[in-house]
């Protein structure tokens, strides 16, 4: 038989689509049932009396906020969208959504398991620090830009409002904001799935049917073994607490292209471009995506020249 | 949609999800998309979507005149009809349509592990010693095989493709298999490369982190009689003799076969 470099298959494409779907829902739903919770039960501005005042400081503890509430790829949207609402700044908000699936003990564990045999411990480290380093910068850059350049009209609505109503539904009986926070949980499940759905489609379009052995001429080079590994990371949408044992297999890749594969696919791949315009305008999502591929990409392609 | 139907609405699409959820765990379709790790949390998830549906009707009397509004934005639960259309078609086209497994096309779009040099979690040993090498002896204090190793009853060892790649890679577990009397099953797809008796096929598993979406096709080389034929990504059960001849620089595994018939596949498709 002879590969051709993209052959769609219905069935494959099935296949693959209701598996990352069923993988994902159970994390979607602990995510947007969070949100719910926090709607109604976080008072509007408590995140901010927490973090620190000085605009670095902050992004940099928020980065770092995965380490204690860690949360996935998928569920992390839905979170830092009611955070958002409830004062959160925006910049500090992205900082913890790009981090968090990074920076957090189980996607720790799981590289180093991974990687032993390969550097594990100096593996982990370097992940772990790129993907703090990226997500801090980023929230700065985040702090520099108008909240209105950033989020989608109806999320930038609800941060207005949120401002003024300072305790969700702090005056109402328990069971009625218990029903409330159902309700706001099962709005955000029903929004985020939307995007999930069409990102997941996606995903399994060009998880199937690309032949990925398109890439492994590419791994000789290392200038071009980085961007090639990004992109098959955002094309195969992997979970961040397992892609570190599929990098781990590419083994004629360079390290550093592994490491770009393990920082650039949890902060933005196919299904990510989708979840991420449910919360910000789609040319901040499409900006997000570009930086993020030429700065990890141009950070990897200078650990391979110092060495690594 | 006003705020009573897109409620209805809501539930109903809470509903079908919390049912698929919930059927793929009972009729233990499950196992051919998730590792075990996922099943619970799946399960669970079918199991919430569906209290919440339910909720989300018994409390329909609790719906005030300004329901509908999320933190003051007005949109109905799920949107509107495209939206609906969107969360529940490709579901149910995807559950109908999905057979279970990946087409010989997409495991080659995959690209066949032969090596176990490239599965997750493989640690080399330091070096894999070929023949000639200086070999390290098996120390005589390790456990008996036959104490960990399970056999059918025919006295053959069953293993898996896994198990017989690993294997050739690592002297201790070579020596369990080695010349001995096997039974494994897998895949059939036909040899491309490395057949030159025209006589060898690959025997395939997907090797599984999370889901079938990041399954990686570990396949090992059957040498059978000339003619034995059959339509790509059958199941067969081959039973023969394992051998790990050095082709290419490094221990290849071989199943010598006595004989490949088709076969009904496992509860569980992954090896993980």
């Amino acid at each position: 038989m002879n590969q051709t470099w993209f052959s769609f298959s219905l069935p494959d494409f099935s296949y693959a689509f209701l598996s990352v779907l069923l993988e994902g829902v159970p994390f979607i739903l602990l995510g947007t049932l969070m949100s719910g919770l926090i709607d109604q039960f976080l008072p509007a501005r408590v995140m901010t009396r927490f973090l620190p005042r000085n605009p670095f400081a902050g992004v940099c503890v928020s980065a770092l906020m995965g380490l204690v509430f860690p949360m996935c790829e998928c569920g992390i949207v839905p979170v830092i969208r009611r955070l958002i609402a409830k004062g959160l700044p925006v910049s500090n908000a992205v900082a913890y959504m790009l981090a968090a699936p990074i920076v957090n003990p189980i996607t720790a564990l799981s590289t180093y398991a991974a990687f032993r045999g390969q550097g594990a411990v100096e593996f982990t480290v370097l992940r772990l620090g790129l993907g703090f380093f990226i997500a801090a910068l980023v929230g700065m850059a985040v702090y520099n830009l108008s909240i209105g350049s950033v989020l989608k009209k109806e999320v930038l609505e609800s941060v207005a409002l949120g401002s003024a109503n300072s305790g969700g539904g702090s005056g109402a009986p328990l069971f009625r904001r218990l029903i409330a926070a159902m309700d706001a949980g099962v709005r955000d499940f029903l929004d985020v799935m939307l995007y999930f759905i069409l990102g997941a489609a996606a995903a399994s379009v060009f998880g199937t049917a690309i032949n990925q052995s398109i890439f492994l001429p590419l791994a000789m080079h290392d200038g071009l073994a980085v961007p090639a590994m990004m992109t098959l990371a955002g094309i195969l949408a992997l979970c961040s607490s397992s892609d570190a044992f599929v990098a781990a297999t590419f083994v004629s890749f360079p390290a550093v292209a592994k490491l770009a594969f393990l920082v650039f696919g949890p902060m933005m791949d196919l299904k990510l471009v989708f979840i991420y315009a449910a919360v910000f305008r789609r040319r901040f999502v499409f900006g997000l995506a570009v930086g993020l591929f030429v700065l990890i990409g141009l950070i990897c392609v200078r650990l391979s020249v110092i060495g690594l | 949609m006003n705020a009573t139907t897109s409620r209805f609405t809501a539930s109903g699409i809470l509903l079908v999800w919390g049912i698929i959820l919930v059927y793929f765990q009972l009729s233990g379709r499950i196992a051919s998309y998730l590792h075990p790790d996922f099943h619970v949390p799946t399960f669970i998830a079918g199991i919430v979507l569906l209290v919440l549906s339910v909720t989300l009707l018994f409390t329909l009397r609790s719906v005030d005149p300004s329901d509908g509004e999320d933190c003051g934005v007005r949109h109905p639960f799920g949107g509107g009809i495209l939206a609906l259309a969107v969360l529940l078609i490709p579901l149910l086209m995807a559950v109908r349509i999905s057979q279970g497994q990946f087409s010989e096309n997409a495991v080659m779009n995959r690209g066949l592990v032969t090596d176990s040099a490239d599965l997750p979690t493989f640690s080399s040993p330091i070096d894999p010693a070929l023949p000639g090498e200086s070999e390290t002896p098996v120390d005589g204090s390790i456990m008996d095989p036959s104490l960990y190793l399970k056999k059918n009853a025919d006295g053959q060892i069953v293993v898996e493709t896994v198990d017989l790649l690993y294997a050739a890679a690592e002297e201790g577990m070579r020596a369990d298999f080695e010349n001995k009397s096997v039974e494994v099953k897998g895949q059939f797809l036909s040899a491309r490369i490395g057949n030159p008796g025209g006589n060898r096929f690959q025997l395939m598993r997907l090797f599984v982190m999370c889901c079938a979406a990041d399954a990686r096709p570990v396949a090992i080389t059957v040498q059978a009689k000339p003619g034995t034929q059959f339509p790509e990504m059958t199941w067969v059960k081959v039973i023969g003799t394992a051998t790990f001849p050095v082709e290419g620089g490094r221990h290849l595994t071989l199943i010598e076969a006595d004989s490949v018939s088709e076969t009904e596949p496992p509860d569980e498709s992954f090896t993980y």
